[in-house]
């Protein structure tokens, strides 16, 4: 089960170049089950059209995908329930003012649990679980949710679509904009959803520190094309990132400038600090 | 990335896309009085002719100004038709006999379903529609036999009402095709600048058209981003299993403030930025300030302009004459 | 006297709690600072102070000799520019030229001398062939490109960069960090707000906000010796100098950490 791509693109009229080409002939399989996947890329290549296509937000121009059993292709059809595919499939946009509209963070959460047909009280059962889930305890519950600082509205946004429970969970950049310190606990807390739930989870992000170091699968877009589909160490051993306007994460970039300057022979794949410092005691203190 | 077109303008050549947008909205102006002004439907059909004209001289396509006619199309077709029913002075030129039978009503109702069933499947929804129209006069006219649902009544025209709908119809015709020229060829700013030129000596009486032309065109600047953003806060809600679609009418009014509360917060927090930013560089609402796009009057102009006041001016002695 | 002097600085939004307070600070005519803080910790309203959109609790702002008031704030602003965070919220005009042109519109400067500036300006940002394409057509590291020639074009001599970066993606991030360094070469002063302690390490001077107060205000390469800065700020050093500061100094540990310092302050 779980999402699968068969040489799925998407077109869209633009005034400026005639169709454009967002993604092409994508083929991609995503497991419902413990998947941690990264989706890198520059602005322009087709991330944030890539993750739409996920729960069928938009549909393919051509090709086809399946969603839980679901065939989405270009025609709308009638049969498959669209609606049941973004409870499986949840996902989070960059900003949270998109989505936040209630007085209250518990009744903001609420709104996607009550799309699907539920109590009053199951919803706020969920609603309180989610909210602990991403580590807000329950006084916030009664805040309004346009009087929270930038990191916590993220979290209640991110709330929002885990109280739906989806099996897989998609985030647009969720780290952008805060600072060093919050981005990491969010990052923390996406594994410790992915290692507590088992729900896969899918991000968008720039950072290829973040990449490296907490990722076991990533996937590169390029001008809408995948060009990449697996481990992140595998990448930066084997592609040109420069190439495709993407960066190294800082400790390859660290441990190889060490290598040429001091004609050292260390192994520049460190993936942390710890790590590096090891290696470099290891190579570089003889 | 996509952008939405604003108002009608379509980049372009011709003369009229030379003209000083001040000169373009007099002339119109102009043009458009001294088509009240006209009485006769000779003098109507000659102003008619003129505006055509001009179309072609400006080398417009009329394709293009029938479908900026599109939307307006019902009100002609509504006023011509009304007018022709209730107006009753003059000779009766038709009288026709109408029946309302039962068979009639049946063919009345084959009829509308044919024009919906082929309406959805073609692409001449104006030609279709006039054939219904045609369809029913010929089937009240025509079909009279069946059980009786209402005495037979009379259709009838009189001159005065034919002429009269073919008055205000032609009339219509001129000023929105020249309206259209005018959008078609004018991009919003100029035609926001020429406006707030224009409305300039109504300072005296505290209106201030510099500030309100700055409003007009930042509030034009922002339409495709807010669209953007538009669509995007619906994919969220979306996404929180909104469906726009589907759903009772309780929860639809849900679904749309999940919509609207967003697209005013952001616009609220959009627009607190773009003051600051404004105020930043130094903008004080009511100071003078110059100005990069500068309207330059030049000969053509002249002559547009001359052309306009000679066709209000001939009006003028037509009426009086 | 200095350059830009701010004495004594408190503010806080409707008498709540204090967003900054008792800010000094000095900065020299020509400097490049960077300052970083956590998010909440008083960067932006110190930016918004600045440039008098924001009127201080206590204290005062002293710009070129010029003290900032009410009444004097038109001239500030003469002086000073801002590139705001979100690019789309501060593009004012139609097209790019218009963009451009906004400031000079409202110093009233006549407009056979504006075509000059605009051409000029935008062939420095690099937006000549745009002049005329409208802001749906431009990338964000463009708009913030066509804010910065509005600013020069004004014959500010001082910007700020208000996270101006922390919305693009890092190839254009690079490209504005580029333009941001021409500019300082050519004497502006420079006031950038960022969180990237890699963007920081550029400037001459890192400023450190924490909860509203100065943490540290020093030259880079002394403010990166203090580690325990920026732990308490809840910040993060660049991985080049946390590894430095791990290693001992002896024998070949010595020569590393020196590449390692050089590799950091050398970007």
């Amino acid at each position: 089960m779980g999402i699968r791509f068969n040489q799925v693109s998407y077109e869209y009229p633009s005034f400026a170049e005639g169709l454009y080409s967002a993604i092409r002939n994508i083929n991609l399989e995503i497991t419902e089950k413990n998947e941690f996947i990264a989706l890198v890329g520059h602005t322009g290549s087709g991330k944030s059209t890539l993750a739409k296509h996920m729960n069928a937000l938009i549909f393919p121009t051509s090709g086809s995908l399946e969603i839980y059993g679901n065939i989405i292709t270009a025609k709308r059809n009638r049969k498959v329930k669209y609606n049941s595919i973004r409870k499986k499939v949840g996902l989070v946009f960059q900003f949270p003012e998109y989505q936040l509209f209630e007085e209250t963070v518990e009744k903001d959460i609420m709104f996607g649990p009550m799309n699907f047909k539920i109590t009053q009280e199951e919803a706020k059962k969920k609603a309180k679980e989610a909210l602990n889930l991403v580590g807000l305890d329950d006084s916030y519950l009664s805040r309004n949710p346009y009087n929270l600082s930038g990191g916590e509205k993220k979290r209640v946004s991110i709330a929002g679509i885990l109280a739906m429970d989806p099996d897989i969970l998609i985030l647009d950049e969720p780290t952008s904009g805060l600072d060093p310190a919050g981005r990491r606990v969010l990052m923390n807390l996406f594994q410790d959803i992915n290692k507590k739930t088992g729900k896969t989870i899918v991000i968008i992000t720039h950072d290829m520190d973040l990449v490296y170091q907490y990722f076991n699968r990533v996937l590169v877009l390029n001008d809408g094309n995948l060009i990449f589909d697996g481990e992140p160490e595998k990448l930066f051993r084997s592609e040109d990132l420069i190439k495709y306007h993407l960066d190294y994460p800082n400790t390859i970039k660290v441990l190889s400038h060490l290598n040429k300057e001091l004609h050292l022979n260390l192994n520049i794949y460190q993936k942390t600090l710890e790590e590096a410092l090891e290696e470099i005691k290891r190579g570089g203190l003889l | 990335m996509k952008s939405v077109i604003i108002g009608q303008y379509i980049p372009g050549k011709g003369l009229f896309y030379r003209l000083d947008p001040r000169t373009k909205i007099i002339a119109v102006l102009l043009i458009m009085i001294a088509v009240f002004l006209l009485e006769s439907i000779t003098h109507l059909l000659i102003g008619f002719g003129i505006a055509f004209m001009l179309l072609i001289i400006g080398r417009i396509s009329v394709i293009k100004v029938i479908k900026g006619l599109k939307p307006i199309m019902i009100l002609l077709i509504f006023t011509f038709i009304f007018q022709i029913i209730l107006n009753r002075e003059g000779e009766m030129i038709v009288n026709h006999e109408m029946y309302l039978t039962l068979y009639t009503a049946l063919f009345l109702v084959l009829a509308f379903v044919v024009w919906r069933v082929l309406v959805k499947f073609t692409r001449f929804r104006f030609t279709m529609f006039f054939l219904f129209v045609a369809g029913v006069y010929l089937i009240l006219r025509y079909v009279d036999f069946g059980y009786q649902l209402l005495s037979p009544f009379n259709f009838q025209v009189y001159e005065a009402g034919l002429r009269m709908s073919a008055f205000v119809v032609i009339r219509l015709l001129i000023i929105i095709t020249l309206s259209t020229v005018l959008t078609l060829t004018t991009k919003p700013t100029n035609l926001t600048q020429g406006l707030e030129k224009l409305m300039h000596p109504l300072k005296k009486i505290g209106f201030n058209s510099e500030d309100f032309a700055l409003i007009i065109s930042i509030s034009l600047r922002y339409i495709p981003t807010i669209f953007d953003e538009a669509n995007k806060i619906m994919l969220a809600q979306a996404s929180r299993g909104a469906d726009f679609s589907e759903g009772k009418l309780k929860d639809k009014l849900k679904q749309v403030i999940s919509l609207l509360v967003p697209m005013f917060i952001i616009a609220f927090m959009r627009s607190e930025e773009l003051a600051n930013a404004m105020e930043s560089r130094n903008f004080v609402p009511g100071n003078k300030r110059t100005r990069i796009n500068e309207l330059i009057f030049s000969y053509r102009d002249v002559i547009a302009t001359a052309f306009s006041v000679l066709v209000l001016a001939l009006a003028i002695v037509l009426k009086v004459i | 006297m200095s350059y830009i002097e701010i004495r004594d600085l408190d503010f806080s939004y409707n008498g709540k709690k204090k967003v900054l307070e008792s800010i000094n600070l000095q900065v020299e005519k020509g400097e490049w600072i960077a300052c970083l803080g956590h998010n909440g910790s008083g960067k932006s309203t110190l930016a918004k102070a600045l440039v008098g959109l924001l009127e201080p609790e206590l204290g005062e702002i002293e710009i070129d000799g010029l003290l900032l008031t009410e009444e004097t704030a038109y001239e500030i602003r003469k002086k000073i520019g801002i590139v705001f965070q979100n690019p789309d919220n501060q593009f004012v005009g139609v097209t790019v030229r218009d963009d451009i042109a906004f400031g000079m519109e409202n110093l009233c400067v006549p407009r056979e001398e504006m075509i000059e500036k605009i051409d000029f300006y935008a062939k420095k940002v690099n937006m000549l062939d745009f002049l005329d394409k409208e802001p749906t057509n431009l990338s964000g590291g463009q708009k913030q490109q066509v804010a910065i020639a509005g600013i020069l074009a004004m014959q500010s001599e001082i910007i700020i960069f208000d996270e101006a970066t922390s919305m693009l993606d890092p190839f254009s991030r690079e490209e504005l960090i580029k333009y941001i360094r021409t500019l300082h070469k050519e004497g502006l002063t420079i006031i950038m707000i960022t969180h990237d302690i890699n963007e920081a390490l550029l400037a001459d001077k890192i400023l450190v906000l924490n909860k509203g107060k100065i943490e540290a205000f020093e030259e880079t390469e002394k403010i990166m010796k203090k580690r325990e800065v920026f732990v308490e700020s809840r910040l993060e050093l660049p991985i080049a100098l946390d590894l430095a500061n791990a290693l001992e100094s002896n024998g070949n540990a010595t020569k590393i950490r020196k590449k390692l310092w050089e590799y950091a302050l050398t970007k």
